[in-house]
């Protein structure tokens, strides 16, 4: 599904606690099929935001839009929401737990049942049907949460940091599990402060640091933009071009191949041009691109 | 209206086929009829030995009488005005009997033989020993030597006969025959009579039990359904099952559907215990008459059960809204308990004033509590036992009651629906208003 819909749209919305601004002057569009990824330190404001989306808190000031239409609680049954704090009824059993969430979303009797056993089966917790939450691990409540979250097949699902606590072999089958979600065309908002796992699977990306946005586009637009146009260098022979070339800002020297910072307008191209021109053997000549961990230190530290 | 029943539905299968649910039912009836029972029973297992008692008679009068005195207050037939299974058995333990011996003076001084008693009963041979002076009759003082000065019972009981005795020795000696001084001693003959519409009853001495059992089976199911609402709140705040749920049902839908299905949760419990009390009349008393065992329950009319339901609905809406905005506001259990004390002592009270009530029942007093809705379900339930006020009354009671509840659960649910997302620091009374207000 390839398009330009838009499931959620946040105008300037503001919330306050107190004299605390959770959240200041927020715009986003969250675009269908696509997985947004609501990255932050903690406490930037990101829970508050998907409260806001979920309608259990209302904006002091601003608008939300879920599906073209203001957010409302019949909405909310196209949601499915997984929280940064599991709850679960411990002393009830996986599947009465279960089929209470699914009700609670409009999906009744047959129909819920097997629902729940084709999501336990899925995520191999088919055995524990009949226990009582408290005698599952920690994991195992998580990925019970998470079915809670999809039972109702949501158009929108909204993950708060799904895999905090999950082994790494659950961590892959959850992350499996989100993918064919999107690959069906469910939108998926992320939210997380984990980089590396949000640069594998996110589309795009809203980085929020103390209460406002600080960037906001696709994974693609945002990396480039921040290009801080340097060049992964490996070459044998003349390194009188480095020495000369007015092209070049800095280098650092690695191990095996240095790291060649370019000035700010310098077309790459010409600077590897010179390279061949001069005689030299090039054995690695690769762009560098910031980690999105890199561009959420330098945004996050430039405003401290 | 689907989700409210989803939710309904949760609170009422988890809870009773819960154990704690199925413990409690069995429980109370058995810990009320052991509170009920246990004393007479205690004393009639004491009853076993008659007490020897050593009578040393200065005044060589009074031997004769107390015995006889001590004699015919167990036969005293102006006791039965309070029968009923717990007096009677009461009855059987006063029938303990005394075994008076007398002690020869043989021309002894007192404290010869107040030494040889005093051996005696340090020895086992008697369990007590009564030194009666030359002047008793005048200005002397009776002497009581027991091993076991606990047993306040028995004590009272020989200084009350040997009052008996003295009062009739000293109307002896003042010249006043016999038969006035029966006559004078005759007990007075007293009934007590219910007058309710056109019906009248004896009043058995069960009514005063009624009262009780009713004003403390309300009192108890508030309470105790009141906690289980404030426990299953503070569960889903605590283990923050509230955010989720709050994603697919509104604050209000929630909490409504918690109350109504702990409601239910009640109401199946009373029920179980209206039939087993029912029962218990219907087939219970007559197969513990035929064992020997005579044992009145009080007749209860269906109307009364209707009252009890419709009052308990009254007070459980209004007290356990109370508990559902305290359990919304506090982050742990332990915090919910304390802040839960008020509401306990309100109930407390709330039970307590069924004794002002039960003994006035027409006055103002017990007329506006039973109008203030904390007050109304135990008021309003014994003035109707004890003297059924005028419709209006009742009607006017139920309905201040519902709409107070009303009212509470508005104010409850709007600082329910933010307090479940608080954590932290327990919010203040102004900050409750402001939660009220805001929409």
């Amino acid at each position: 599904m390839t398009n330009n819909e838009i499931t959620v749209k946040v105008e300037h919305v503001t919330k306050t606690f107190g004299d605390f601004t959770a959240v200041q002057d927020l715009s986003m569009s969250v675009r269908a099929g696509r997985i947004f990824g609501l990255l932050g330190p903690n406490g930037a404001g990101k829970s508050t935001s998907i409260r806001m989306v979920v309608n259990i808190t209302a904006p002091d000031s601003g608008t939300i839009e879920l599906f073209g239409r203001k957010i409302d609680n019949q909405l909310q049954d196209r949601i499915g929401y997984l929280p940064e704090e599991r709850g679960l009824y411990k002393s009830m059993k996986v599947v009465d737990q279960l089929r209470f969430f699914a009700a609670l979303k409009n999906v009744k009797g047959k129909d819920a049942d097997v629902r729940i056993d084709r999501w336990l089966a899925r995520l191999k917790l088919s055995e524990w049907k009949q226990k009582k939450t408290r005698e599952l691990s920690k994991g195992m409540q998580q990925k019970i949460q998470f079915i809670s979250a999809v039972l109702h097949e949501p158009d929108l699902l909204i993950l708060d940091e799904p895999f905090s606590g999950l082994d790494p072999v659950n961590v892959e089958l959850l992350k499996d599990v989100v993918l064919e979600l999107k690959h069906a065309g469910k939108t998926i908002i992320f939210s997380t402060h984990l980089m590396d796992i949000a640069e594998k699977i996110c589309d795009d990306i809203c980085l929020l640091n103390r209460s406002e946005k600080v960037l906001e586009g696709s994974i693609r637009e945002v990396k480039s933009s921040f290009g801080r146009n340097s060049v992964a260098l490996r070459i044998e022979g003349s390194n009188g071009t480095l020495a000369s070339s007015t092209l070049i800002s800095k280098v650092e020297h690695h191990s095996d191949e240095m790291e060649v910072l370019l000035v700010a307008d310098a077309d790459a191209q010409e600077f590897l041009q010179q390279l061949i021109a001069s005689g030299a053997r090039v054995t690695k000549f690769e762009m560098i691109e910031p980690s999105l961990n890199d561009i959420f230190i330098e945004k996050v530290s430039e405003a401290q | 209206m689907t989700k409210l029943l989803a939710v309904v539905k949760r609170e009422y299968t988890q809870r009773v086929f819960s154990r704690m649910f199925i413990v409690t039912t069995v429980l109370l009836p058995f810990a009320m009829a052991l509170f009920g029972i246990a004393p007479a029973l205690v004393m009639s297992i004491e009853a076993g030995n008659p007490l020897r008692i050593v009578v040393m008679d200065g005044t060589g009068k009074l031997f004769g009488r107390l015995q006889g005195s001590l004699r015919n207050e167990n036969e005293k037939p102006s006791d039965e005005v309070t029968p009923g299974t717990k007096n009677n058995a009461i009855e059987k333990a006063r029938e303990q009997s005394f075994i008076l011996e007398e002690a020869p003076m043989q021309g002894r001084s007192e404290s010869e033989i107040n030494a040889e008693l005093a051996r005696r009963l340090s020895q086992k041979e008697i369990d007590a020993y009564l030194i009666l002076p030359a002047n008793l009759l005048q200005s002397g003082k009776a002497q009581l030597f027991r091993r076991n000065t606990s047993d306040l019972f028995s004590t009272r009981r020989i200084q009350s006969a040997l009052d008996a005795a003295i009062r009739e020795q000293r109307l002896m000696d003042a010249h006043v025959d016999s038969k006035t001084m029966s006559d004078l001693a005759r007990p007075v003959d007293f009934e007590t009579t219910r007058i309710s519409g056109s019906s009248s009853e004896r009043d058995s001495g069960g009514g005063f039990a009624l009262v009780f059992v009713v004003g403390f089976v309300m009192y108890i199911s508030v309470l105790l359904y009141g906690q289980v609402v404030l426990g299953a709140v503070i569960e889903e705040k605590e283990t923050r099952i509230a955010e989720v749920l709050f994603s697919s049902v509104r604050p209000f839908t929630l909490m409504m559907g918690k109350l109504l299905g702990v409601s239910l949760v009640a109401l199946t419990q009373l029920t179980i215990w209206g039939l087993a009390f029912g029962a218990f009349g219907l087939y219970g008393v007559s197969l513990l008459a035929s064992k020997g065992i005579p044992a009145a329950i009080p007749t209860v009319s269906p109307v009364l059960y209707l009252y009890f339901v419709l009052f308990f609905l009254s007070g459980y809406f209004v007290y356990s809204t109370l508990y559902a905005l305290v359990g919304s506001i506090v982050t742990t259990s332990q915090e919910g308990g304390q802040l839960a004390m008020p509401i306990i002592i309100l109930l407390v009270i709330s039970f307590y004033l069924f004794l002002p009530v039960s003994r006035n029942p027409d006055s103002t007093l017990s007329f506006w509590l039973s109008m203030i809705p904390f007050f109304s379900p135990v008021s309003m339930l014994v003035r109707i036992v004890t003297q059924t006020p005028p419709f209006w009354q009742i009607a006017l009671s139920l309905l201040i009651g519902f709409s107070s509840a009303a009212g509470l659960t508005w104010v409850s649910a709007r600082i329910y629906r933010i307090g479940m997302l608080m954590y932290g620091k327990r919010p203040t009374i102004p900050e409750l208003m402001r939660w009220v207000r805001q929409s």
